[in-house]
């Protein structure tokens, strides 16, 4: 795990310093922060990140919201490596983003444990398939 | 499927059920209760889910066809007319009874076509969406079918086919989500069918926690469970070769099973037991250091924070037993509704304490009899409208049902303002049939009226009913409650109403009791049989023909020798007094004769073994603190 490489897309500011406390502590890089979906999308091409964190529910900027934004980094980079955050009322769109190619999903509120854990499977597999 | 999931089931469903008529009844008083329409049909989406992943389809079909009329209701598509409600009462009653035979395993008589069909009528024409949504599961379940079959084909040397299961993490979010998930990453090395729930129901959370699939693979049984159990939340993976006809999962043992046999207790409970545990656990190591230091002066302090412990862990175990009246009492506005309905009669049903907790097998027990009672307060209590008319009543007669605490008891009233008992025709009708003797009609009181009305049989009788405004089964109920350690009474006033007093231990499990010596041993009497302990001198006690009696007040009450009774050598007291426990038989009072009253003791119940268990007389036995056994003497039955 330790120096992989973690993009953090979420609108609000305090989501994106939650998760980074906690990828940090745990010996990640936190390579990027998008505050956007499109923001995201550019910074993945950008940045090729070994992990994205990624919030589906994001005002949408230019057509571009957080489904837009999974399809578009799973359509240029099959093997990219996305996590969803979300709520809980927003089953559809985790289902969505599931088929969309995205990895797994961590709902909030979550602990640092569990999205630690969430991060852990989802490179455990990456590593594996490579 | 797992039989702990089906004890859950069960449990749950019923449950379910009970919340489903409470919600009923009040739909029908008022039909634009949309809070009750809300309630029924998450109910039923409930229960449909539940049954689903049981795959009891039949009670799925049910359940969904129900949980349409309900969202007709809640679309303002359907009207509720009395005839639509019959219909509602019918098929929940049918997943009454469905559920009961299912958990019997005695095979199901009932068709649930019969229902649907009938259900389906009462949505209005061109209304479809029952038909579309049963059409839609039905066809699917064929095709999920035919998908099984379709890959059975296909298993060879190098593809197997797999069933799994998955059980889900109970913290587990978006449980829906993650069956999609797990599906998902099944897709990934093989084909898959056979998903039970439906993806579908999976999606919309209509599952508990596990869910089923069958899987074609080329890759092994242990790469199919690893994968499988890496995904988060999964807290198991049961995958087997794929078995055409799954064995039916193990029959129950005891057959019947209409009793409550688990429970949901709350965790506070829990909590504070384990809290006195690990207080019990500090109290132990601290006695283990007094043994070493001999600290004469800190093991009393020690023994006596131990009892208070001991004490307060008992008190708490106890009340893991304890389950509110409610669930017994719940059933009850349905009950009346559908009796009075029957006869024409109109009745309002009052409950009230129904939070108060009891045994709950005590509760298994008062169930029926209560049953009685209402039953017989709605045939025969309660008049018809007209008469109640005639009489200035209130056309709309009244049951109401009051729990109460009392001293270390719970009591039951159950009332009527119906037309009352007439005490005097009732007592001549028992001395006709030689159950009381003339002379004890003289004074009219309850207790001779209700052992008129308990002797086996008389009750019955159906010219007697007629006059005595009550029918069968008095005895049974008496009998039940006696069986318990409970007690019957009754009062009534002709032409204002009946009431019928239960009185029930709090548990069966810890009782008080008097203890008394007899020869050389301790005996306990259930100190809710005893009206009190006196003494007197032997030559108070005279012979009446050949029994004895004591005159006690204005009373006369007759004399067992308890010693002679059970044939247990006694030792006549020196000073010549003899003491005499005065209880409250099954027909009148007696008066034992023991040796010598100790007093009066928490007990607790251990039941004979059942080499010895008719011994007649005696009811179980408990162990004192110094370990001697003492039996628990059956009043009732003694003589």
């Amino acid at each position: 795990m330790e120096g992989k490489r973690v993009l953090i897309i979420d609108d609000a500011l305090f989501m994106r310093n939650l998760i980074k406390d906690i990828v940090i502590k745990a010996g990640f890089e936190v390579c990027g922060e998008a505050a956007n979906a499109l923001e995201g999308v550019e910074q993945y091409r950008d940045l090729k990140p070994d992990l994205v964190t990624l919030d589906i529910v994001m005002p949408k900027m230019e057509e571009m919201d957080g489904i837009t934004a999974v399809k578009q980094i799973t359509g240029e980079d099959p093997a990219a490596n996305i996590i969803i955050v979300s709520a809980l009322a927003e089953r559809r769109l985790v289902e969505e983003s599931l088929t969309c190619g995205a990895k797994d999903f961590v709902v909030k509120p979550f602990t640092a444990e569990k999205l630690l854990e969430v991060i852990a499977k989802v490179l455990g597999e990456g590593t594996k398939e490579s | 499927m797992d039989k702990s999931y089906r004890d859950l089931f069960f449990a749950e469903s019923q449950e379910y059920l009970r919340e489903t008529n409470k919600a009923l009844v009040q739909l029908e008083k008022n039909p634009n209760d949309d809070e009750a329409i809300n309630t029924i049909f998450r109910l039923m989406h409930t229960l449909k889910g539940m049954a689903a992943t049981m795959r009891y389809d039949d009670l799925a079909d049910l359940a969904h066809a129900l949980e349409d009329v309900f969202d007709g209701f809640r679309r303002k598509r359907l009207k509720l007319t009395s005839a639509v409600m019959d219909v509602i009462f019918e098929s929940a009653d049918a997943f009454a009874t469905l559920t009961e035979q299912i958990k019997e395993d005695k095979g199901v008589s009932l068709k649930v076509t019969d229902y649907i069909k009938r259900i389906k009528n009462i949505l209005p024409a061109g209304e479809t969406i029952s038909h579309q949504s049963l059409k839609k599961t039905s066809k699917g379940k064929v095709e999920t079918g035919d998908e099984v079959d379709r890959l059975k084909k296909l298993v060879d040397k190098n593809n197997n086919l797999f069933s799994v299961e998955m059980v889900f993490n109970e913290a587990c979010s978006m449980k829906g989500v993650r069956a999609f998930l797990v599906l998902n990453r099944a897709k990934d090395f093989g084909q898959i069918a056979g998903v039970t729930p439906s993806e579908d129901d999976l999606k919309n959370e209509n599952f508990e926690l596990n869910f089923k699939f069958v899987i074609l693979t080329d890759k092994n049984e242990k790469f199919v469970t690893e994968e499988l159990s890496r995904i988060l939340e999964v807290d198991e993976a049961k995958v087997s070769v794929y078995d055409p006809e799954p064995s039916k999962g193990k029959k129950g043992a005891n057959p019947m099973l209409k009793k409550i046999q688990s429970m949901r207790i709350p965790v506070e409970r829990l909590d504070k037991i384990m809290n006195l545990m690990g207080e019990l656990s500090i109290a132990k190591s601290r006695l283990v250091q007094i043994v070493q230091t001999k600290d004469h002066a800190r093991l009393e302090e020690t023994t006596h924070f131990l009892e208070r412990l001991v004490a307060s862990l008992q008190e708490e175990a106890l009340k893991l037993r304890l389950l509110p009246v409610s669930f017994v009492l719940d059933n009850f506005p349905r009950l009346i509704r559908d009796l009075s309905k029957k006869i024409g009669k109109s009745v309002d049903l009052e409950i009230s304490g129904s939070e108060i907790e009891l045994d709950r097998i005590i509760l298994d027990e008062v169930g029926d009899p209560l049953i009685h009672l209402i039953r017989n307060a709605i045939d025969h209590g309660i008049e018809s409208p007209q008469e109640r008319t005639r009489a200035g009543k209130n056309p709309k007669g009244k049951i109401a049902i009051d729990v109460s605490r009392q001293k270390g008891h719970i009591v039951v009233e159950v009332s009527d303002n119906g037309k009352g008992m007439d005490f005097e025709k009732i007592l001549h009708q028992g001395q006709e049939r030689g159950i009381i003797s003339i002379d004890e009609t003289s004074g009219i009181d309850s207790d001779k009226v209700l052992d008129v009305l308990t002797a086996p049989g008389f009750s019955t009788a159906k010219e007697i009913t007629d006059v005595s405004g009550r029918g069968v089964g008095l005895d049974i109920v008496r009998n039940k409650l006696e069986v318990i350690g409970g007690r019957l009474e009754l009062e009534s006033q002709k032409g204002k109403g009946t009431t019928f007093i239960l009185t029930l231990p709090l548990t069966l499990a810890i009782i008080k009791a008097m203890m008394v010596v007899m020869g050389k041993d301790i005996y306990a009497i259930p100190l809710m049989n005893i009206r009190e302990t006196v003494k007197v001198s032997e030559d108070e006690i005279k012979p009446i023909k050949d029994a004895e009696v004591i005159r006690l007040r204005d009373e006369i009450i007759p004399i067992v020798r308890l010693g002679k009774e059970l044939e247990i050598e006694t030792t006549p007291s020196e000073d010549g007094q003899i003491s005499v426990v005065i209880v409250e038989g099954r027909v009148k009072n007696m008066g034992l004769v023991v040796d010598k009253v100790i007093g009066e003791q928490d007990v607790v119940v251990k039941p004979l073994g059942s080499f010895v268990k008719k011994v007649k007389g005696v009811a179980g036995a408990t162990i004192l603190g110094d370990g001697r056994v003492v039996l628990i003497l059956d009043i009732v039955n003694v003589k």
